[in-house]
C-alpha cells in the first residue's frame, strides 16, 4: 500500500513533467497547426544553459531566468526563420523541416558542449515532505508546486486576459482573428515565448530530477509529447495535460507491476493509437 | 424511362441539435431544370450534400432513376450518372485544365478492377475531354494548370467535369456566383444547351434572374422545410417566399 | 570499381527502391506516413526468417514478402481513412515505435541479437556479391520505376492524384477515397518490402534497430529533397542524401550537422523538391535539355 502510494506519487511527477514538456507543444500547434517536434531541442537547450549558468553564478534562479531568455530568444527565432515562411506549404514541410532543426541544435549541443552526461546537483529552494508514510524530497515537491504553477499561470492567461483572448481567437481561426484586429504573427510569436520558456523550466527540472544533462536528452520526449497531444485531442491544452498525468502513471505503474518486459516507450504510442481507435479526434478533441 | 429522375421524400437530417433539413419533399422529371432557392441557411447546399452522398439523412428517402441512393457514398452515387457541382470551387490545382476532365471522364472505370489498369492517356479519351472543354469554352486553356485560372473559368471548369460524370443529372451549386455579365450570359446559354442534349438540371442559385430565367420549376427552403413550389412566376407573387427574402437580412439580387 | 563503392551504391539503389514507395504514398496518393522503414523492416525480416526459417530461395521467398507487405500496408493504411493530417502523421510515427517494439521483444524475430546467417542470393547456381549483387539491385529499381510510371499512365494513378489534390471533388466523380488509398499504400509497401528483402540479403544480418523512427524520416527527407510526385524524385533523393554522409566522412565529427542543415536549407527554400513542381532545376535547366516542354 505504501509502495503504490509512492508509486503514485512518482507517476505524478512524471506526469507532470510531461505535462509541462507539451504544453509548449500543444500552445504551438494551437496557433499555428504545426508539429514542432524541435520543440524537444528547446528544451534541451533549456537544461544546458540553465546547468552551465548555474555552475557559473551559483544561483539557481539566474539558471532559471537565463535559461528561459535563452529559449525564448532560440523559440521565436526557429519560429520566424523556419516556421512563418512555410506555413503556406503542406503540412509534412515544416514537420520535415522541425526535424531538420532539431538535428541541428541537438549536434551544436554535442559538438560545444561535448556528448558526456553532465550532472546537476543543484538543490530546489523547496521543503521535502512527508506525506502517509512516503518521504518527497525537495525535487518531487518543486515539480508538483511548479507545474501547477505554470498551469495556474495559462489558465489565468488564457480565460482572464485580453492576450490570452487573443491566442484563443488566433488559435481558432487565424485569418478572422485578424480581420478582428489581432496582430495574428505577434501572438504566434508571443506563442512561442511562453510555450519556449516553459521549455526551459521543464529542461532545468529534468535536469535536476534526474542529475543529468546530455545532448539527446530531447529524444524521446519529441516523440512521446506528439503521442500525448494526439491523445489530448489535437487542440485541446489541458487535454494534452491530462493525457500526460495519465501516461506519467501508467508508465511508473506498469513497469513496477508487469511480469513482461514491455518496452515503456512504446506505452505512449500504444496507448495513442487505442484512443484513436475509439475516438478519431482524441479523447477532448472536437472536430 | 417511366417515373421522376429524381425523388426526394421527407428528407431530413439531424446536426447535434440542429435539424438542418427538416422533412423536404420533392421530385424532378427528366429533363427539367428545378431551380433551389431560399435564404441563406436554408438547407439547399445540404439537400444537395445528401443527394450527392456526402451526408447520409437521418430519415427520409431519396430515389434516383428509381433506386434508393441516401446512405451511399458519394464515388457509388456519381458511378450512376449524378454529377456535381460545389459551391467552393475544387479544382485539381496541379494537374491540368485537361487532366482535370480526364479524371472525371474515368467516372466509370474507377469501380471495376479491369478497367482500373487502362491508359488514360489515349487518344479517345483526350478526344472526349476536349469536346467537353469545347462546350464550356475551355478549349484554349486545357494545358493549362488548373490552379492558375480565375474563378469564372473554374465555374466552367466544375461544370466539364460534373458533364463528364453526370449523364443523367447534373447538380449545380451557386455555378453562377461571382461571376461578371458576360460569363454569366455564356453559362446560361451553355445550362439551356445542356437540358436540350437531355440531361437534367438540379441548381441552386441567388442569382434571382438567373434562376428565374433558367427553372421550368421552383422549390423554396427555408429553415430546412420547404416553403413554396411552383412556376417562376407563381413564386415570384408569393407572399411567404417575398417575406421569406425580404424579412431578413440578405436581399435577392437585384436583376 | 572498388569494393567500398559498389556496397554504398548498393545500399543507395536499395533504399531509392523503398523511397520509390514512399513516393506512391505520399507523392501519387497524398497520404502521409512516417512510419515507411516499419514496412522496409517487415520485409527484411521476412525474408530473413522465410530463407533461415523458411529454407526458401530469395526468389522464391519473394512473392510472399510482397504478399505480406502489402497485407500489413492495408492494416496499417487503415488509420489514413480515419485521421487527417497531423493526426495521420503521428500515427504513422506510432507504427514505426510498435512494430520496432515487436521486433525487439517478441522471441520469433530474434529479439535484441535480430536474425543472422541470412545465405546470399543465388542465380544459376552462383551466389551474389558485390558488383553482381548491386546489377541485380539496380535491375529491381529499373523494375520498381517502370511500374511506378506505368501506374501513373493509368486510371489507379489518375485516381490517386484526384485524390491527393482534392478529396470530396475526388469522391464525386466515382472515385472511392477507401479503395485508392488502401491501393497506394499496398503498393508503397510492396516496393518497400522488395528493399527490405535486398537488404536482409546483402547484410546477411537484421536486426530492430536498423528500421527505426530516424529512418523514416530519412526516407521522406530523400523523397521531398528529390521532388515528391515525380519519378526521378526518389532516385535523386536517396542518391543525394545516401552519398552525402560519405562525402562528409572526412568531416567526422561534423557529419550530421551538415546534413541536418542541408535538409533544413533544402526544405526551407525549396520545399517542392529539386524535381518538383516550381523547383529552379524545372524552372531553369530542364527546358533547356529538354527544349521548353517542361
Amino acid at each position: 500500500m505504501h509502495l503504490l502510494l509512492e508509486q503514485i506519487l512518482n507517476g505524478l511527477a512524471m506526469g507532470s513533467i510531461y505535462a509541462i514538456l507539451t504544453l509548449g507543444l500543444a500552445l504551438v500547434y494551437g496557433v499555428m497547426r504545426i508539429l514542432h517536434v524541435a520543440h524537444a531541442s528547446v528544451y534541451t537547450v533549456g537544461a544546458y544553459a540553465g546547468v552551465v549558468i548555474f555552475h557559473s553564478t551559483g544561483s539557481l534562479a539566474l539558471a532559471f531566468l537565463g535559461s528561459m531568455l535563452v529559449c525564448s530568444a532560440l523559440g521565436v527565432l526557429i519560429e520566424r526563420l523556419v516556421y512563418f515562411p512555410l506555413l503556406k506549404q503542406p503540412p509534412y514541410v515544416p514537420m520535415i523541416a522541425s526535424i531538420a532543426v532539431m538535428l541541428t541544435i541537438e549536434e551544436l549541443i554535442r559538438l560545444v558542449a561535448g556528448p558526456q552526461i553532465l550532472t546537476f546537483d543543484a538543490k530546489l529552494p523547496f521543503p521535502s515532505v512527508d506525506l502517509a508514510g512516503v518521504h518527497l524530497n525537495s525535487t518531487l515537491v518543486a515539480v508538483y508546486v511548479i507545474t501547477a504553477a505554470i498551469l495556474g499561470f495559462l489558465w489565468y492567461l488564457t480565460t482572464r486576459t485580453e492576450v490570452g483572448l487573443a491566442m484563443r481567437a488566433t488559435a481558432q481561426d487565424m485569418p478572422i482573428a485578424g480581420a478582428q484586429g489581432i496582430n495574428s504573427h505577434a501572438i504566434v510569436s508571443l506563442t512561442f515565448v511562453i510555450g519556449s520558456a516553459i521549455a526551459a523550466i521543464g529542461g532545468i527540472l529534468v535536469g535536476i530530477y534526474y542529475n543529468e544533462v546530455y545532448p539527446t536528452m530531447g529524444a524521446v520526449p519529441a516523440y512521446k509529447t506528439l503521442a500525448l497531444i494526439v491523445v489530448g485531442g489535437m487542440g485541446s491544452v489541458w487535454g494534452a495535460v491530462v493525457a500526460a498525468m495519465l501516461l506519467g502513471l501508467a508508465e511508473t505503474l506498469l513497469i513496477g507491476y508487469l511480469p513482461v518486459p514491455f518496452p515503456r516507450d512504446a506505452l505512449a504510442f500504444v496507448a495513442m493509437i487505442g484512443v484513436l481507435v475509439w475516438r478519431s479526434e482524441g479523447l477532448f478533441g472536437s472536430r | 424511362m417511366s417515373g421522376p429522375l429524381l425523388e426526394v421524400r421527407d428528407l431530413a437530417i439531424q446536426f447535434g441539435g440542429l435539424r438542418a433539413v427538416d422533412g423536404v419533399s420533392f421530385v424532378l422529371e427528366q429533363g427539367e431544370i428545378l431551380g433551389l432557392l431560399g435564404p441563406n441557411g436554408a438547407g439547399k447546399t445540404v439537400t444537395f450534400n445528401l443527394i450527392s452522398g456526402v451526408y447520409k439523412p437521418s430519415s427520409g428517402e431519396i430515389r434516383f432513376a428509381g433506386r434508393r441512393i441516401d446512405g451511399l457514398a458519394p464515388h457509388a452515387i456519381a458511378a450512376l450518372g449524378l454529377g456535381r457541382t460545389f459551391q467552393i470551387v475544387k479544382p485539381f490545382t496541379s494537374l491540368t485544365v485537361l487532366e482535370n476532365v480526364l479524371v472525371a471522364r474515368g467516372v466509370d472505370r474507377y469501380g471495376r478492377a479491369a478497367s482500373l489498369w487502362t491508359p488514360w492517356r489515349s487518344r479517345r479519351e483526350r478526344d472526349a475531354a476536349m469536346a467537353l472543354l469545347e462546350r464550356v469554352g475551355l478549349a484554349d486553356l486545357a494545358g493549362r494548370k488548373a490552379g492558375l485560372l480565375p474563378l469564372g473559368n473554374l465555374r466552367r471548369l466544375e461544370i466539364a467535369r460534373a458533364l463528364a460524370v453526370g449523364h443523367k443529372l447534373l447538380l449545380l451549386d451557386e455555378s453562377f456566383s461571382g461571376l461578371r455579365h458576360e460569363e454569366i450570359a455564356r453559362l446560361e446559354a451553355l445550362v439551356r444547351d445542356i437540358r436540350a442534349q437531355g440531361l437534367t438540371v438540379l441548381l441552386i442559385e441567388h442569382n434571382m434572374r438567373v434562376a428565374m430565367g433558367l427553372s421550368d420549376r421552383i422549390v423554396v427552403m427555408e429553415y430546412g422545410r420547404k416553403l413554396a413550389e411552383g412556376s417562376p412566376e407563381a413564386i415570384q407573387q408569393d407572399e411567404r417566399v417575398i417575406e421569406a427574402y425580404l424579412g431578413r437580412k440578405g436581399e435577392p439580387h437585384a436583376s | 570499381m572498388n569494393g567500398y563503392a559498389v556496397t554504398i551504391l548498393t545500399q543507395i539503389a536499395i533504399q531509392a527502391i523503398v523511397v520509390c514507395g514512399l513516393n506512391v504514398i505520399v507523392g501519387y496518393a497524398g497520404q502521409i506516413s512516417l512510419g515507411h522503414a516499419a514496412f522496409f523492416g517487415i520485409g527484411a525480416y521476412s525474408a530473413a526468417l522465410l530463407s533461415t526459417q523458411g529454407g526458401l530461395s530469395f526468389w522464391a521467398a519473394l512473392p510472399l514478402v510482397l504478399a505480406i507487405c502489402a497485407a500489413c500496408g492495408l492494416l496499417l493504411g487503415l488509420p489514413s481513412l480515419r485521421l487527417k493530417h497531423d493526426f495521420l502523421a503521428i500515427t504513422t510515427i506510432g507504427i514505426n515505435f510498435v512494430v520496432q517494439a515487436v521486433f525487439l521483444y517478441v522471441p520469433f524475430f530474434g529479439g535484441a541479437l535480430g536474425i543472422s546467417g541470412i545465405p546470399r542470393v543465388q542465380l544459376f547456381g552462383a551466389a551474389l556479391k558485390g558488383t553482381r549483387y548491386l546489377y541485380l539491385c539496380l535491375a529491381c529499381l529499373a523494375l520498381v520505376v517502370g511500374v511506378s510510371w506505368l501506374f501513373t499512365r493509368v486510371f489507379a494513378g489518375l485516381a490517386c492524384f484526384a485524390l491527393r489534390e482534392d478529396e470530396p471533388a475526388a469522391a464525386s466523380m466515382g472515385i472511392s477515397p477507401v479503395r485508392f488509398k488502401l491501393l497506394a499504400f499496398m503498393l508503397g509497401t510492396m516496393f518497400a518490402g522488395l528493399g527490405g528483402s535486398l537488404y536482409a540479403h546483402q547484410m546477411r544480418f537484421v536486426s530492430a534497430d536498423d528500421f527505426s523512427f530516424p529512418l523514416s524520416v530519412s526516407f521522406l527527407a530523400m523523397l521531398v529533397l528529390g521532388g515528391m510526385g515525380s519519378l526521378a524524385g526518389p532516385l535523386v533523393g536517396a542518391l543525394i542524401l545516401g552519398a552525402l554522409p560519405e562525402v562528409f566522412r572526412p568531416l567526422a565529427n561534423f557529419r550530421i550537422l551538415f546534413y541536418a542543415l542541408i535538409l533544413l536549407l533544402m526544405i526551407r527554400f525549396q520545399p517542392g523538391g529539386i524535381f518538383g513542381e516550381a523547383s529552379l532545376v524545372r524552372r531553369r535547366l530542364l527546358p533547356r535539355f529538354l527544349g521548353g516542354r517542361s
